[in-house]
């Protein structure tokens, strides 16, 4: 019946209609309405931040400005929670006789989760900056200025919402697709969502970018969120096209701007503390429970790693199964650390930076700082390093976020489909950094 | 018997705090059935009558295009409310007023309550409230929810809107000759639907039947009267 009206009517009726509508208004107004609005100065502003030519590249500086003062503000905080972390260890390790004990909490225990916690100062600050962007009205005006893209390319307006979410954490990304009407532009939302760059991920690309890119570390973690983000829109746009599910165009969207505020100190910390906080509850349980697991399998068989005074960490049950996966990550310039941190980063990302943590705890005897330890391990060059962190971003998000896309999607092949189109995507990518970063002659 | 008042406005025209300034607060929280729409329900007892009082989604328009404007609109037409407040954004007359002409078609009972009138009149706006009112037909209320100004007035004409029950409305969109003409012919076709004619409003359901509303051809395609407006459109495309 709906095909029928359509074929004979066409579609401008629908348009027709709502413009008489609009038409019956602007013959009231006049009547009733006297004085005109001023341009304000959220108008004013709005004619610069939303400008056709001007909007993309605010956006993009805004967004540059806050990695710079994440990264730059940070790292004193940084390096006093891991001095603390460093402390607690070798004082806790000196008190205790039993070595099975104290290479547990020292190595494992605040080795690993100091690993972890260092970057929680990065992680606040971050979504100190976003929150500040929120407050202040300018985000919304960010999803107005991707909308006018993404819609050219064929996704709807209101995904970019619950990408700009997705920043934070994936999982309140992937449900604030409830507000996008149709089935088919939720579900394609939903699949790309994984692609932004969640916090969690941020530690891995501080320490990998601090050790191995020097003075371009910082354009090293911004280049990450530009590729995920690029990836999420060249995936949707490879799905609108090659999967039959997707067809079509995607319904048009409206979004109110509120007017711009200045954003008040209280407000700007609750925001920021409500979504940090998640790290800390997320350290106290999965990523502490990641790094005791990652602790008790890198020390065992504790004869055989513990000879003498050496520790052999190539003996322990982490190694072996390390070296068995280490072949299929060969190719991409990853040693078996490298592939067991991957292993275990599913869990959660953070788990990443808390294996390495452990691992170069233990064979320096006592927690060390990550960052240099990463760079003297010599494990990556600056090309498997960006290789790595593109791997990272890209790869199977969380375990906690294969659990929501299920749930949102309530469909076990939605779900499944993400899991692999991103493992071989993350291949891909990271093959592709290390080939054509090789081919421009760095090694 | 208590009134059934349902508030209904575009997102952020302060619906919840006029809702809760009516309420008193006192709400109870649930979804709507079968969605993950929340829904809410309080009361509040107004010159010893008693009202209850419904929040409906925030929407911009009642298309049939999201789950908010569904669960809103199949509401103000399903279940036929005594009352509905329209709350409309004083600073933006223009695009609220959208969503009150759409409510004019689903012939609810209105009543405009203007949210936000010191914005208004802060930002050089003079609007008149009796003229408003006069050409839409319906009574319009300014308000100022932060404030709870206009809360008296607005239970007032809530009150003596339901007591009035619906009267004709000044305004009926006129959609131009070629299309107003086919939508009495479709409307007519509905008419001989009688079951379908009590239950829903036949202007209304002849306009979403050419703008192509999913839900509402749905509800078409199950009545007899389907044949004829095939008929009529076809005969208008000649």
């Amino acid at each position: 019946m709906s095909k029928k009206i359509r074929e004979i009517l066409g579609e401008d009726a629908e348009v027709a209609f709502a413009e008489r509508r609009y038409a019956v208004i602007s013959e009231i107004l006049p009547k009733v309405l006297k004085g005109a609005k001023p341009l304000t100065r959220s108008d004013m502003l709005d004619k610069a931040l939303l400008n056709k030519y001007l909007g993309i590249p605010i956006f993009l500086a805004l967004w540059w400005a806050l990695f710079r003062f994440t990264f730059d503000v940070s790292t004193p905080f940084s390096d006093l929670i891991d001095m603390f972390f460093s402390w607690l260890g070798e004082t806790t390790s000196g008190a205790i006789a039993n070595e099975q004990i104290a290479s547990f909490l020292s190595d494992g225990i605040f080795g690993g989760l100091g690993g972890v916690l260092v970057f929680l100062p990065p992680i606040f600050f971050l979504f100190l900056g976003l929150a500040i962007l929120e407050d202040s009205g300018y985000l919304a005006r960010a999803a107005f200025v991707a909308d006018r893209i993404m819609y050219k390319l064929g996704l709807h307006g209101k995904s970019f919402i619950p990408m700009l979410i997705g920043f934070g954490c994936n999982i309140p990304g992937i449900m604030a697709t409830r507000t996008i009407d149709r089935e088919e532009d939720r579900i394609l939302t939903i699949l790309v969502n994984p692609l932004m760059s969640c916090s969690a991920r941020l530690p891995v690309y501080i320490l990998v970018s601090g050790a191995v890119l020097g003075g371009y570390a910082a354009a090293g973690v911004y280049s990450m969120y530009i590729l995920g983000i690029a990836l999420a829109v060249l995936m949707a746009l490879l799905f609108r096209r090659v999967i039959p599910y997707f067809k079509g165009k995607p319904s048009p969207f409206i979004l109110e701007l509120p007017m711009y505020a200045k954003p008040t100190l209280r407000n700007t910390l609750i925001h920021m503390w409500e979504r940090g906080v998640l790290f800390l509850k997320k350290a106290g349980t999965i990523i502490f429970l990641g790094i005791i697991v990652v602790w008790l399998l890198s020390s065992y068989p504790w004869n055989a790693v513990h000879v003498e005074d050496k520790f052999l960490l190539e003996n322990s049950y982490l190694a072996m199964f390390g070296k068995t996966i280490e072949p299929i990550f060969r190719p991409l310039g990853f040693n078996w650390m490298g592939a067991v941190a991957l292993f275990f980063g599913f869990i959660a990302k953070e788990i990443v930076v808390g294996t390495f943590a452990t691992l170069f705890g233990l064979q320096a005897e006592g927690p060390e700082e990550v960052i240099p330890a990463l760079k003297s391990s010599g494990i990556f060059t600056p090309l498997t390093g960006l290789a790595f962190m593109a791997f990272t971003l890209i790869y199977l998000p969380c375990i906690a976020t294969i659990g929501v896309i299920y749930r949102e999607t309530n469909s076990w092949k939605w779900t499944l489909f993400t899991v692999i189109y991103e493992l071989i995507l993350a291949y891909v990518v990271a093959m592709a950094i290390v080939w054509i970063g090789g081919l421009l002659g760095y090694a | 018997m208590a009134i059934r008042v349902a508030v209904i406005g575009n997102p952020n025209v302060g619906k919840t705090l006029i809702f809760n300034n009516l309420t008193g607060g006192k709400a109870h929280v649930g979804n709507w059935p079968g969605k993950t729409v929340e829904k809410k329900e309080g009361k509040c007892v107004h010159k010893g009558v008693e009202m209850k009082i419904i929040d409906l989604p925030g929407t911009y328009s009642l298309t049939a295009n999201s789950i908010d404007e569904l669960v809103a609109r199949n509401y103000i037409v399903e279940e036929k409310p005594d009352v509905v407040i329209d709350i409309v954004d004083s600073s933006n007359l223009e695009r609220n007023l959208y969503l009150t002409l759409q409510l004019l078609e689903l012939e609810a009972n209105i009543v405009i309550a203007l949210n936000k009138f010191d914005i208004a009149r802060d930002l050089g706006y003079e609007i008149d409230v009796n003229e408003l009112s006069k050409l839409l037909g319906i009574p319009v209320v300014p308000t100022v929810a932060t404030t709870k100004e206009g809360m008296e007035e607005l239970r007032d004409a809530v009150l003596k809107a339901a007591r009035e029950k619906r009267k004709k409305r000044k305004i009926e969109v006129s959609y131009g000759k070629k299309f107003d003409e086919l939508i009495l012919k479709i409307q007519r076709a509905i008419e001989n639907d009688e079951e379908l004619s009590k239950k829903y409003p036949t202007r209304w359901l002849a306009i979403k039947v050419l703008e192509a509303d999913e839900e509402v051809l749905k509800i078409i395609d199950r009545s007899p009267c389907k044949h004829e407006i095939v008929n009529q459109l076809l005969e208008m495309k000649g």
